[in-house]
């Protein structure tokens, strides 16, 4: 059981990263990502590939599959340069999360198509004796994850974290306090890509294998309902946020016990039911979240 | 040639009534509804309950189950959007994202992944300039049509779709005319709503039922509705037919498995080029 | 350096108990007299549910034979952890984390699909633990196995010869060939190209298509508009539905072949199309040889009609018999023992058998047995690959599927 659970928290590490990803773009910078799907696809596909096909090692690769999704978001958020509308944003970057998952799915010659990828190789993996690897990879999760953290906190509170969130709130405003708007959400969208690409490596070294069917659209509910459960802004809500949906998506799987009726096909559908439920229950009621976000305090003596 | 152009106008045709419902629903409520997808697909699985399990003729069973969808989607929207109405459009997107989860994974629930059918007869294509038809395709284009005539018959000589537009413009000013958007609001959803249903059993005639089978159009819907200009009717059927034809013809030279590259760069052009869409007009910032 | 240690301890440890090291939270109890764990991953969901059911029956009822016979090891009884794969990659991934390190399984048994075949073969190597699969592609038996991944199915190679050989003799000269982008679609696919070409017969088209599009228009139009005297079609029943409705009301006429998956998956294909729209499909599919002794008993094992076909639950009852035969001949439920007693166990040479409590009696008796399972004559390749499986071939008549003949590659 011990190692299930070990299992299962490597699992929320690197779910919570992913989230964290879309906080920093939408709950900071007011940059709604529908695309995380393909992106997340790109940037373990990215790192799969770096590696098995480019031959970098685990580090280079991460480091490089960061650096693609990246420039991705990059460019999405330049092709938009002409509308900052959020609602035009967003179905763009839905558009492309849907192409990235087709060229995962179509593009055999490079990804294996649907057969998908094996063999990942992981971080350290020849050194560490299986049996004492899972471990290993959940403290490098929890590292990474606390990493992520740190370096998000930093930037929050930096005058980039300022601008983020003056965009967020009226970025005409922003832009008549002479700050480059679009740069400005290019870099942020970016960021945010690095942070994806990062998940989505760690993705990659877990199941060690990776094909199109484990990045369906359901990933971007999660992701939104963690972020919202957490506190849109609120970074160590986010984990806790993660860490819920994960409980509830493992949790669901034993209501089959209870509830002998229903197939797995119904509990399937239940549980996505209760996670968009959830999500709309989340922002009626309780949309700043359990969990706030970072404000400066100054102390009055 | 010929052929693949016709093909490409049906599927066109196809993707106009939720186009249409896309646009009207974002000139008034001011967001997109990422949902419309899986709202087709629960609307043509409870006319699939009414025509296959009650066995009820498919006309009336679309009939009402239309009419019936126009209040279901005004109950929805009075728990699920209403209470978000203030708080911008991402807000308002992301509930519609998790209610489009919901909506499809109600009708997975209820019939299962399994692919079904409209309980109607196949039948054979006819000829016309050598070009093959069938009777659904028919049926697809004359439907399509009258809903496009009625819908601009209710916006430029109806009252409520003068109203409609009028809130569309400047929900302020049409405030200050005495037009109560509230009811506004709830007449857009019953539009919407008869639209999308129409437009769900299309597609089911069109191809299998299937859970996925109405998110499956979204992006070509949405692209649909850019192309004309967000908010525009009459550019939401041009946007559409031009989306569905351009698609098809360009199976002629790509892969037929990346069409749907072709709408996203469609969106991706026109966000570069004319964010207004072909027929939208600036939108001019407070 | 790890390893070394590991693998001495195991052998000190091997005859008396054999008490993996790598399980620190195993009850003692268990190493004596106790239950033998096996992970049952099935498709209760998705594309392949309809078949989960009757697998897991199959096998919950083999393991009753045997443990009622006495069990293994000096009398110890198989468990049985039956989960849903949910035909997902990452769902089975999980699940057989959860068999190996919850569990404490030696052996992984189900994996329909090559989704979840794929997804668990690195980890039961890495955890050298036995997978055994009925997914059909190449891939997954494919490179280094290390004798720790079986394929109880047809590999999908072979089901392209046996399909290609039907085209031939069927005498058409031209066909057209589309596929749903699916791993073991492709290799299929190709075969049955490479045939035709080989044959001098013409392949007019070839396309691959993605699941769950909007329409599939353009793809019937591009392979069937060539007018092919026949049309190869292999996916899905969802695609299948959708593209069978566009070549009947889109007027063509070529024949369509296609695998029992989708034009017939217990009845739904027809259902959904009616009968005039399936009329005249031939569709196959890998099935045991109902004519094999190993079949009618493992009918009676289910306690169903002498007609009944099964598809799937026959390759599982075959892989719980050949991990209980494994073990029992390498004396020890440690999979780095029993993998390598797998060919010697299922190819002989030894006395045909093909009930498995005979068999476990004469290996206890140390003589060697040549086992042939329910659902196939149980055959390996040393990588893994199943032979001795052949293909059923319908066709749809009337609204009915009828019986055309069984034929191995």
């Amino acid at each position: 059981m011990i190692s299930f659970l070990i299992l299962i928290s490597t699992v929320v590490c690197f779910s919570a990263i992913l989230a964290l990803a879309l906080n920093f773009q939408w709950g900071l910078g007011g940059m709604v990502n529908f695309g995380m799907a393909g992106l997340y696809a790109l940037g373990t596909y990215s790192c799969a590939l770096l590696m098995l096909k480019g031959g970098a090692n685990t580090f280079f690769a991460t480091l490089g599959a960061m650096a693609i999704v990246a420039a991705a978001c990059g460019v999405i958020a330049l092709v938009t340069l002409r509308v900052t509308e959020e609602d035009y944003f967003a179905i763009v970057t839905l558009g492309v999360g849907e192409m990235l998952r087709l060229v995962a799915l179509n593009e055999d010659w490079l990804t294996k198509g649907a057969l998908g990828l094996t063999g990942i190789p992981r971080p350290l993996g020849d050194v560490i004796a299986p049996e004492y690897y899972q471990y290993f990879l959940l403290g490098l999760s929890v590292a990474l994850l606390a990493g992520t953290v740190w370096f998000l906190n930093v930037i929050a509170r930096s005058p980039f974290g300022r601008i983020m969130r003056a965009l967020r709130e009226d970025d005409v405003v922003a832009a008549t306090l002479g700050k480059h708007v679009l740069w400005a959400r290019v870099r942020i969208f970016a960021i945010g890509g690095a942070i994806i690409g990062l998940a989505g490596s760690l993705h990659g070294f877990y199941y060690q294998y990776i094909d199109p069917t484990q990045f369906s659209n359901i990933v971007i509910a999660y992701a939104f309902m963690a972020v919202i459960a957490g506190g849109r802004g609120a970074h160590q809500g986010v984990i806790w946020g993660a860490a819920v949906v994960m409980v509830l998506l493992e949790g669901s799987r034993f209501m089959k016990d209870l509830i002998p009726v229903l197939d797995s096909d119904q509990l399937a559908a239940i549980r996505i039911i209760i996670i968009g439920i959830g999500l709309i229950l989340l922002l009626v009621f309780r949309p700043q979240g359990f969990m706030r976000e970072y404000r400066l305090q100054v102390n009055f003596k | 040639m010929l052929q693949t152009a016709f093909n490409g106008l049906v599927t066109g045709i196809i993707v106009t009534l939720p186009a249409l419902a896309v646009t009207l629903l974002f000139g008034v409520l001011k967001f997109p509804n990422f949902a419309v997808g899986s709202m087709m697909t629960l609307a043509a699985y409870l006319v699939f309950a009414l025509n296959v399990q009650l066995g009820w003729p498919l006309v009336i069973s679309t009939a009402v189950v239309a009419v019936a969808f126009g209040g279901l989607l005004i109950a929805i929207d009075y728990v699920t959007f209403k209470p978000l109405r203030e708080r911008g459009s991402i807000t308002l997107m992301v509930a519609s994202l998790g209610l489009g989860f919901v909506l499809e994974n109600i009708a997975r629930l209820a019939y299962g992944n399994t692919a079904r059918s409209f309980a109607i007869e196949l039948a054979r294509p006819f000829r016309f300039l050598d070009i093959r038809m069938n009777r659904e395709q028919m049926i697809t284009i004359v439907v399509s049509t009258l809903a496009m005539l009625a819908m601009y018959f209710l916006l430029t000589r109806m009252p409520i779709g003068r109203a409609m537009r009028a809130v569309a413009d400047n929900p302020a000013l049409a405030l200050v005319r005495g037009i109560e958007s509230p009811r506004i609001i709830r007449w857009t959803w019953f539009i919407a709503g008869m639209l999308l249903a129409v437009g769900g059993v299309l597609i089911g005639m069109d191809r299998a039922l299937e859970p996925p089978m109405g998110s499956s159009y979204l992006v070509a819907v949405f692209a649909a509705a850019i192309l004309g200009g967000l908010g525009s009717p009459l550019g939401a059927f041009i946007g559409a037919l031009v989306i569905g034809i351009v698609s098809e013809l360009a199976t002629l030279v790509i892969p037929p498995n990346y069409r749907i590259g072709i709408p996203l760069c469609v969106i991706a052009l026109i966000l570069i080029f004319r964010p207004q869409g072909l027929f939208g007009q600036p939108y001019i910032r407070k | 350096m790890k390893k070394l240690t590991r693998r001495k301890v195991l052998k000190r440890l091997g005859a008396a108990a054999a008490l993996p090291i790598a399980a620190p939270f195993l009850n003692l109890a268990h190493a004596q007299g106790a239950s033998i764990p096996i992970g049952v991953a099935l498709p209760f969901t998705g594309n392949a549910g309809a078949y989960g059911p009757d697998m897991a029956e199959a096998a919950k009822r083999t393991a009753a034979k045997i443990n009622s016979a006495g069990g293994i090891l000096g009398g110890r009884k198989l468990e049985l952890f039956i989960e849903d794969s949910e035909s997902s990659a990452s769902v089975a991934a999980n699940l057989s984390q959860k068999f190996i390190n919850v569990h404490k399984c030696q052996a992984l048994v189900g994996y329909w699909g090559t989704p979840e075949g794929m997804s668990s073969r690195p980890i039961a190597v890495q955890n050298k633990v036995v997978l055994m699969v009925s997914s059909a592609a190449n891939a997954i038996t494919e490179g280094d196995t290390q004798g720790y991944v079986w394929r109880f199915q047809m590999k999908a190679t072979d089901w392209g010869i046996v399909i290609g050989r039907a085209v031939q003799r069927l005498g058409f000269k031209n066909i057209g060939i589309m596929g749903l982008q699916n791993a073991f679609v492709l290799p299929i696919m190709k075969t049955v190209e490479d045939q035709m070409k080989t044959a001098g017969r013409t392949v007019t088209g070839s396309l691959i298509y993605n699941p769950e599009q909007p329409s599939y228009r353009a793809e019937v139009e591009r392979i069937f508009g060539k007018k092919p005297e026949a049309v190869c079609c292999f996916g899905l029943l969802p695609d299948f539905v959708s593209i069978m409705k566009e070549v009947y009301r889109g007027g063509f006429d070529s024949k369509v072949i296609a695998l029992s998956i989708m034009a017939d998956a217990e009845g739904k294909f027809i259902e959904a199309v009616g009968p005039q729209v399936a009329e005249g499909i031939r569709h196959f599919q890998p099935m045991p040889d109902t004519s094999a002794p190993g079949y009618k008993k493992f009918l009676k094992l289910m306690g169903a009609p002498d007609d009944r076909v099964y598809l799937f639950p026959p390759n599982t009852h075959d892989q719980i018999a050949v991990v209980a035969m494994a073990m029992e001949k390498a004396k020890s439920p440690m999979a780095v023992d029993w993998s390598k007693q797998i060919i010697p166990v299922c190819n002989g040479p030894g006395q045909n058998i093909d009930d498995v409590v005979d068999a476990l009696k004469l290996i206890r008796a140390g003589k060697p047995v040549n086992f042939s399972g329910a659902g196939s004559t149980c055959d390996f390749t040393p990588n893994g690959d199943q032979l001795g499986r052949g293909m059923g071939h319908w066709i749809i008549q009337g609204g009915k599927n009828v019986f055309v003949e069984y034929a191995k590659p």
